[in-house]
């Protein structure tokens, strides 16, 4: 059967809607696959701005379309100005490339990068015209599946899905939907489709999963082996609309041991993987070639600790001297070696440079595993403003366990320590261009973490600890911000909630939540109305304490990563004992690597720099 | 003051389909990734962060394609016009079309100065039976109201067929007057009390 194309439908609505660009697909690099045959569409549960680049669409859409028998499709979550003109005018949402109806697609994928778009994943499913309950879907419904960063703990989301991929999809979402495309091919039932994903590693069936069942099940996740063999360039679509992101981004690394404590992606995307700096260096000029982007990110959860990073960066400002091109890279490691690559990328001195210490003290540094002291700050600061730097920006994070008000407090004098520093460092008339944030926010637990077991700080106690950072701070030129986030009770709820929750989310979406990230959005009201309906109490979801030994939502999903050594790194953390990174020196043992499974890969020693 | 060693290609191209949906800023920057693209040996500007050399026709608004649009890009060496043109071609996406490419003399008005009228033709969702054309269109720049004569702007009168209404604006020292604006108000006059007018296709057929 031939899936249909509603432009025709489409269009009319444009003409009444914002930035219209972003709902008509043809973009450069987009493929315009035939409209019969088995079709996956892959969703980014947030609008087009905001979901462009995401590497989980780009790769996932890439592969499925490298698999011969399937297509692969995209959509996003329109505004709210369009989904009302589309709910008014009765056009269900559509796929870009072809405008089809993404019902008529016989699995939909849906992305969850962050713990703030669970009502948009209704959202999208309803305006699709898809029942929003999986116990509620008919046998023609598509089947619905998701994965990404947040279905770590999937236990939100269950009532969604009707399957969660745990780990990295390269290959499980390819094999997942080979066997859909099989099922359906035999005329089974949903129910029989279900059974054989469920034994697929790494997905997470809920309708079939009791997680208080004995045994409990165990859903192991998935790592894409290949990853550092594969060709960095992925093709990638180039909007016509202004996008987060919107330059080429290639991924030169996954994975980061570092170990920060508080930090979910350093524990899921275990272990590192780098890739080659020659691969690297000819996928960025293939890139650059074939998208006519000027801008190139290399990006990782921590690019500078490529063992090849500076030799990249050497050869690729090189290779694009005089051509307009630029590289950049995403964060900086927190010394002077972190500065002097910082230095090496043209043009990111407007931006003005950004660290993260995360904590005040080198007490509570040791405890969150932050290996910084403030010596390296200082030395960061001093390398800084000798490439000629005038704006500084540090992140730190109140609420984490063990935090003292000494702690907060330091925050302040670390501020105006660094900021003194800066000005002995540059002569009297231009002390007055100097500038440092110093932006705040709010510890959230999250799930596969050491400190998954704590709960979060009150708002009223956070408004607390920030006025002692600004009570603390004592020069003019350094500004605390600390915008009041609404969303990270919600946030805490969602990253540590279990199966009631799903129900939560429903319920608030009942009441008229959606884009719950977006402040002009966000409705505080629909979320605690569906929790008092359901007699659920959000607050102690997020602020209660765990006991090591209680058994939590999440226990079923195996990141790799073993319980036992998150909870030594829990009382070694108690302890203020740190763990080094494995890639610097010694295994600490997390349990990802086997003998037959995946593997660290370096592409040389990482060592220390000078 | 031109560079005599740079070579100025005039690039006329069309703005069709869905790509009508783009607005002006987003038509140059697909404009320049073309460019980036086709391998021309195109100028950069001198200076702190170079750009490239582009010069664009009148702005576009949302919703309104073009089929004789322009733009000028300076290049550093010679490349054969139509060869020039090829490249381009490969690098576009077919609702983004370059149609044509030739020199034009380095100390001509760019692109960007040289067209100041622009005929337009709006084909709506059934045949007129009257036309009326607005003495006067109000438009919101900056949060402020601004009254604008149309006689200023409308050269010679709005002609219809059918369903096809065509007119010709130009562009001078009181500014310009947007063509959907204008065509807006056109309709809503002319729909008189019936169903309004629904757009079907909105292009800009001719620039001089
Ligand atoms: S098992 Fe050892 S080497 Fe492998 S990621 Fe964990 S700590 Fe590092």
């Amino acid at each position: 059967m031939t899936r249909s194309d509603i432009w025709a439908d489409v269009a009319p609505l444009l003409r009444g809607v914002e930035r219209p660009g972003r709902y008509a697909g043809s973009e450069w690099g987009a493929h315009r696959p035939p409209r019969d045959g088995f079709a996956f569409c892959m969703v980014y549960p947030d609008t087009y701005e905001l979901g462009q680049a995401n590497q989980a669409v780009r790769i996932l859409v890439n592969r499925v379309n490298a698999t011969p028998g399937m297509v692969a499709e995209r959509a996003y979550l329109p505004a709210a100005d369009m989904a009302d003109a589309m709910r008014d005018a009765n056009v269900p949402l559509f796929s870009l490339e072809n405008t089809t109806p993404l019902r008529e697609f016989d699995c939909i994928g849906i992305t969850l990068p962050h713990e703030l778009c669970a009502t948009n994943v209704l959202e999208v499913l309803s305006l699709a015209g898809v029942a929003v309950a999986s116990e509620d879907r008919t046998e023609d419904d598509p089947i619905i599946i998701g994965g990404g960063p947040c279905a770590s703990n999937p236990e939100p989301y269950v009532r969604a899905f009707d399957a969660i991929l745990i780990g990295e999809g390269e290959e499980s979402v390819p094999e997942v939907l080979a066997a859909i495309k099989e099922g359906r091919a035999q005329g089974q039932e949903r129910a029989q489709i279900l059974k054989a994903l469920a034994q697929i590693e790494g997905t997470y069936v809920p309708a079939l999963h009791d997680p208080n069942a004995e045994p409990a099940p165990h859903v192991r996740k998935r790592v894409f082996e290949g990853f550092a063999i594969a060709d960095p360039w992925e093709p990638m679509v180039v909007p016509f609309v202004e996008c987060v992101h919107d330059r080429l981004n290639i991924e030169v690394l996954r994975g980061c041991s570092r170990g920060c404590r508080f930090c979910q992606a350093g524990m899921i995307y275990r272990p590192v993987r780098e890739r080659p700096a020659d691969a690297i260096i000819s996928a960025v000029e293939r890139g650059v070639a074939e998208t006519g982007y000027e801008e190139v990110s290399l990006t990782s959860l921590s690019t500078t600790d490529h063992s090849q990073i500076a030799d990249i960066l050497k050869r690729l400002n090189a290779r694009f001297a005089g051509t307009g091109v630029r590289v950049s890279i995403p964060s900086q490691r927190l010394d002077a070696f972190g500065v002097s690559m910082a230095d090496a990328v043209a043009g990111q001195k407007r931006g003005g440079l950004t660290f993260a210490p995360e904590a005040g003290t080198q007490r509570l540094r040791d405890v969150i595993n932050k290996n910084v002291t403030e010596e390296d700050l200082m030395e960061a600061v001093k390398a800084a403003m000798g490439a000629g730097w005038q704006r500084m920006k540090l992140y730190f994070m109140i609420g984490l366990p063990t935090e003292t008000d000494e702690d907060v407090a330091q925050i302040g004098h670390l501020a105006d320590k660094a900021f003194e520093l800066m000005r002995t460092l540059t002569p009297p008339e231009a002390r007055g261009r100097l500038k440092m944030t110093v932006a705040v926010n709010v510890f959230v637990p999250k799930a596969h973490t050491p400190f998954q077991w704590d709960g979060q700080i009150t708002p009223e106690e956070a408004r607390r600890r920030v006025g002692l950072i600004r009570h603390a701070v004592r020069a003019k030129a350094v500004r605390v911000d600390y915008h009041e986030p609404k969303t990270s009770l919600l946030e805490a709820v969602m990253s540590r909630g279990g199966r009631e929750v799903a129900l939560l989310v429903e319920e608030a979406w009942k009441r008229g939540a959606r884009f719950d990230a977006w402040t002009e959005h966000f409705s505080e009201d629909a979320w605690h109305e569906a929790a008092r309906a359901l007699g659920l109490d959000m607050e102690a979801v997020a602020h209660r304490r765990l006991d090591v030994a209680d058994p939590l939502p999440w226990d079923h999903i195996d990141s790799g990563v073993t319980k036992s050594f998150l909870v030594r790194e829990r009382s070694r953390a108690l302890a203020g004992q740190t763990t080094e990174d494995c890639t610097f020196s010694a295994c600490s043992a997390c349990g990802i690597c086997a003998p037959e499974g995946p593997r660290i890969v370096l592409q040389e020693e990482r060592g220390i720099h000078g | 003051m031109a560079d005599p060693r740079t070579f100025r290609l005039r690039v006329r191209y069309a703005k069709t389909g869905r790509l009508a949906m783009l607005s002006h800023l987003e038509v140059t920057h697909a404009l320049e990734r073309i460019v980036r693209r086709s391998g021309l040996p195109f100028a950069l500007s001198q200076g702190f962060s170079p750009h490239m050399k582009l010069a664009f026709g009148p702005a576009l608004p949302v919703g309104v394609g073009g089929s004789e649009e322009v733009f000028d890009v300076t290049l550093v060496s010679y490349v054969a016009a139509e060869k020039a043109l090829v490249s381009l071609q490969e690098a576009a996406p077919p609702d983004l079309w370059p149609e044509h490419a030739a020199y034009v003399e380095p100390a001509s008005a760019a692109a960007s100065v040289a067209f100041t009228v622009s005929t337009y033709e709006v084909e709506l969702d059934r045949a007129l039976r009257q036309l009326i054309a607005p003495d006067q269109v109000t438009v919101v720049r900056k949060g402020k109201k601004k009254v604008l004569q149309v006689a200023d702007f409308l050269v010679g009168e709005p002609v219809w067929d059918g369903r096809c209404v065509r007119f010709t604006l130009r562009s001078g020292e009181a500014g310009s007057l947007r063509a959907d604006a204008f065509a807006r108000e056109c309709l809503k006059l002319s729909a008189q009390g019936c169903e309004p007018f629904q757009i079907r296709r909105f292009m800009r057929t001719a620039l001089a």
